[in-house]
């Protein structure tokens, strides 16, 4: 007898349907697995076979074959186990086509039946429901994943018995046994707490810095902070996520299945609702910051798409791996390619990094800092240039002695946010018709177009030029610094004012 | 013609500055020590010393080598030839050779060296500019060491201004150390010199900065001190110009700068204190009545740039701001009524382009010259 049970495979965050074909026939008793198949999936073999005893089920010795199509993509994971006990049931005869049709399974076996988590279902799901699935069969583990997807049934099974009872119920039974799993997205989204991890009420004085991170917030700039050790640049860093606009449901699915893809969606959690902030230690090696190794898994980079990753202690990352980041950092994408394929993970995330000014970290208090011109002027230059250049932000944290001086209670990262929704709110009406969202991504071919500047503005731009030996880059950053400033401030005209603080934050081109 | 003896001597390998000077105590001159028997000099030389001149007597080409020399636009002296620097002859240790690139400083007239820290403060900066112009605008050479910091710092200021200035090297004069300071070195050729005691094209080493300290103090009729740290270099040239009777000023600092430590130590000791540039060189024309200054150089101005325009936020945020450097958070601090804090950061950057302050790094700023 031949059955076809559907499910589901990913590759990056894309998943596709795998048909998983089984065939029992009289021969030489044992089960035959084909399909282009990793290590891990060949080994369904034994919990397959294995936990149907243990339900309860005989399994006659016979010659059974089972075939994942399409056989020419690599299956990988553990989630093929349920579709080929369900298979095998139905080319036993035990349940009927009609009881499978038009629905998915997913999940891991366990020697007793049980049924385990996986990784990927949220991508898998979703394409489910876009090709016209009925009902997905999803691990317990991962019901509240899946159901998030909407257009598809959910129903999470913990036993295989469970699932067997399933099946062969009545319609009206159904429900009962495995009911449908439902999560209303909108109100789960919106009832995020966006300022969990800490609200900029917090951070006390640290003007620049904050508002610093208001126009970088605003127009996705990348930034940089600078400070003696202590000075709270890591309490900064992360807040920055809690201005960030809230998550829309499109931007929550991505990060959801990203996070879904590389395992690492906690079980009680049906998806984000919160920007990821991200901050690896300057020992991360290039394949976890990228991605990659032989199982081509998301990395750093992609795990903060839409959210913001923080290298703390910039200089400390060997340049190879900051000069990995370069072109993800442009493309907001990162293609990893590796013997066995390629994919593409995204990687929109805002680039915040901190560092001290020298190697003891005081630099310019001239009283604690001793380290001498030359080792100041080392230390800064091991940052790549490359990096730099992709840091449109520089503002400096305050040792906090200094900080506390005159501070005023500040702002709260609600308030924050609602002017840098305003400041985003222009850049989709001015990019309406670009293929770029935000100020930052302004190619220096339309800067004319839109950071166009009056005659008075242009010859202070010019002086700026000159005394401050701005570089041709440094000219563009400022603009489109100034560009947003102007965003904040509701204005379509950039003005001496904007230019002028932007320039407060650009980089001297010698750090 | 004792020059081409005189420059053989000292390249000689192994003969250093005592033995040519006990050579010189017997024979008199550069030129009878090649023209001498050997054995009349055993008993002052080592075996390996007579060996050495004995090789060097036959292998050196007297006129070529000195030729040579000549030919890189290098100059060269030595004790007992009517050029070398009285100043230099007065010390007790002197150095036999003097090279030189330029011109040498002029005996007869006023002469200060400004030491200090290389890794100095905005204020240390600040102090060694006005005391470069100070000196250039009224003639009166500045010697020091054309090292970071407060050295060339000074030494571009005097130049800068149209004075003269001289810089002593602890290696060849030759070869521009430290190499960042190429645009001064090109400068002190067209408006002053470059000195050296050592051979012409010898490396920088840590062991010939001390010995040249003092050539740097000898040249002077006063030294400054600007910025020092309690154990810091610039302290081996004070004490090479006490023993050489030399007057010593110092600048004084706040007591909480470690870069002043140094300083204020030396006024306790009894440096003299600097108090501004002008009455320093009051002080120095009472000490020196017998020496003239230079005539100051024409067109020599400070560098008062054109009046401009500024608001009363502006004028408060210059006030505000200091020659040592200040977050923009203290600048608000200092303020009547602080300003929101984009428009004090409008203000601070305005100053900027205008000259009138500078950035140390992101978010702190400090007063420049007027």
């Amino acid at each position: 007898m031949y059955s076809t049970i559907m499910s589901g495979g990913f590759c990056g965050i894309d998943a596709y349907l795998v048909q998983v074909e089984v065939d029992i026939s009289t021969g030489l008793p044992g089960l035959s697995m084909v399909g282009y198949l990793s290590g891990e999936v060949r080994e369904a073999r034994e919990r397959v076979l294995v936990a149907l005893k243990n339900v309860g089920y005989q399994v006659p010795p016979m010659k059974m074959t089972v075939n994942l199509a399409p056989a020419n993509v690599k299956k990988e994971g553990t989630a093929y186990d349920l579709p080929i006990a369900v298979g095998i049931l139905e080319s036993l005869g035990r349940l009927k086509a009609c009881q499978t049709a038009k629905t998915l399974f997913v999940g891991e076996l366990g020697l007793d039946g049980e049924v385990k988590g996986v990784k990927g279902v949220l991508p898998i799901v979703r394409m489910a429901a876009k090709s016209g699935m009925e009902c997905c069969i999803v691990p317990k583990a991962n019901a509240l994943e899946g159901a998030v997807a909407g257009g598809v049934t959910v129903r999470g099974v913990e036993h295989f018995r469970q699932l067997s009872d399933f099946l062969t119920a009545g319609e009206e039974e159904k429900e009962r046994i495995l009911p449908a799993v439902k999560v209303d997205t909108k109100r789960y989204l919106a009832s995020a707490d966006l300022a969990a991890d800490g609200d900029f009420q917090e951070v006390l004085g640290q003007e620049a810095a904050k508002r610093a991170a208001q126009i970088a917030a605003a127009g996705f700039h990348n930034l940089l902070l600078v400070g003696p050790p202590g000075s709270g640049k890591s309490m900064i860093a992360k807040r920055i996520p809690s201005i960030l606009p809230p998550l829309s449901l499109e931007e929550g699915l991505e990060i959801t299945s990203i996070l879904s893809v590389a395992g690492k969606l906690p079980e009680d959690c049906p998806m984000v609702r919160t920007r990821p902030f991200q901050s690896p230690h300057h020992t991360a090696s290039q394949a976890a910051l990228c991605g990659g190794t032989s199982l081509l898994r998301p990395g750093i980079l992609s795990l903060a798409h839409r959210g913001v990753l923080f290298l703390d202690e910039l200089p400390e990352f060997p340049r190879s791996v900051l000069d990995s980041l370069r072109q993800p950092l442009e493309d907001r994408k990162i293609h990893l390619s590796r013997a066995h394929g390629t994919v593409t993970y995204p990687a929109d995330c805002m680039l915040v990094c901190a560092m001290n000014l020298c190697p003891c970290g005081y630099y310019p208090d001239r009283n604690r800092c001793t380290c001498t011109e030359n080792e100041v002027h080392k230390y800064q230059s091991r940052v790549s240039g490359p990096i730099l250049d992709r840091i449109d932000l520089c503002v400096e944290v305050l040792p906090m002695n200094i900080a506390k001086l005159g501070a005023a209670s500040g702002e709260s990262s609600a308030s924050l946010r609602l002017k840098v929704m305003r400041a985003r709110q222009m850049q989709e009406e001015r990019f309406a018709s670009f293929p770029y969202r935000f100020n930052a991504d302004i190619p220096a071919s339309d800067m004319d177009r839109h950071c166009p500047l009056q005659e008075g503005e242009r010859r202070l731009m010019e002086q700026a030029f000159e005394t401050m030996g701005l570089s041709a880059r440094a000219y563009h950053r400022t603009l489109k610094v100034a560009r947003t400033i102007a965003d904040l401030a509701g204005e379509e005209r950039i003005s001496e004012e904007h230019l002028m603080e932007a320039l407060c934050y650009r980089i001297s081109d010698k750090a | 013609m004792e020059k081409k003896y005189a420059y053989w001597l000292c390249n000689v390998p192994g003969v250093g500055d005592k033995t040519i000077m006990r050579l010189l105590g017997r024979f008199g001159s550069a030129q009878a020590v090649y023209e001498a028997d050997e054995g009349k000099c055993k008993d002052l030389l080592s075996p390996r010393q007579a060996q050495s001149l004995r090789t060097a007597r036959k292998a050196w080409d007297l006129e070529g080598e000195y030729q040579k020399l000549a030919k890189q636009g290098i100059s060269f002296t030595s004790r007992h030839c009517g050029d070398y620097p009285k100043r230099l002859d007065d010390i007790p240790d002197p150095p036999y050779a003097l090279f030189w690139k330029g011109a040498l400083p002029k005996d007869e007239v006023l002469s200060v060296a400004v030491v200090g820290a290389r890794d100095c403060s905005e204020y240390g900066k600040y102090v060694a500019q006005s005391l470069g112009e100070a000196f250039a605008q009224s003639g009166i050479q500045v010697v020091s060491g054309m090292a970071r910091g407060i050295d060339g710092i000074s030494q571009q200021a005097a130049l800068k201004a149209g004075g003269t200035s001289f810089a002593v090297l602890g290696c060849g004069v030759d070869i521009c150390y430290p190499a960042r300071n190429r645009p001064l070195y090109d400068a002190l050729l067209e408006q002053g010199g470059i000195l050296s005691p050592y051979l012409p094209g010898t490396p920088p080493a840590q062991s010939l900065f001390p010995p040249r300290n003092r050539i740097v103090s000898a040249l002077a009729d006063l030294v400054i001190v600007v910025e020092a740290r309690q154990k810091s270099g610039t302290l081996i040239t004070v004490d090479a110009a006490l023993e050489q009777g030399k007057e010593v000023y110092a600048v004084p600092g706040r007591l909480t700068d470690r870069l002043s430590d140094g300083c204020n130590r030396l006024i306790r000791q009894g440096a003299g204190v600097l108090l501004s540039p002008q009455s320093l060189i009051e002080d120095l024309v009472g000490l020196f009545p017998y020496k003239r200054a230079l005539t100051p150089p024409k067109g020599a101005q400070g560098l008062a740039g054109q009046a401009q325009p500024l608001s009363p936020l502006e004028e408060g945020v210059l006030k505000a701001l200091d020659v040592t450097s200040r977050s923009a958070q203290e600048v608000r601090g200092l303020l009547k009524d602080p300003p929101d804090y984009p428009s004090l950061q409008r203000a601070l950057m305005k100053l900027c382009l205008l000259g009138l302050a500078g950035q140390s790094a992101p978010g702190y700023y400090y007063r420049l010259l007027p």
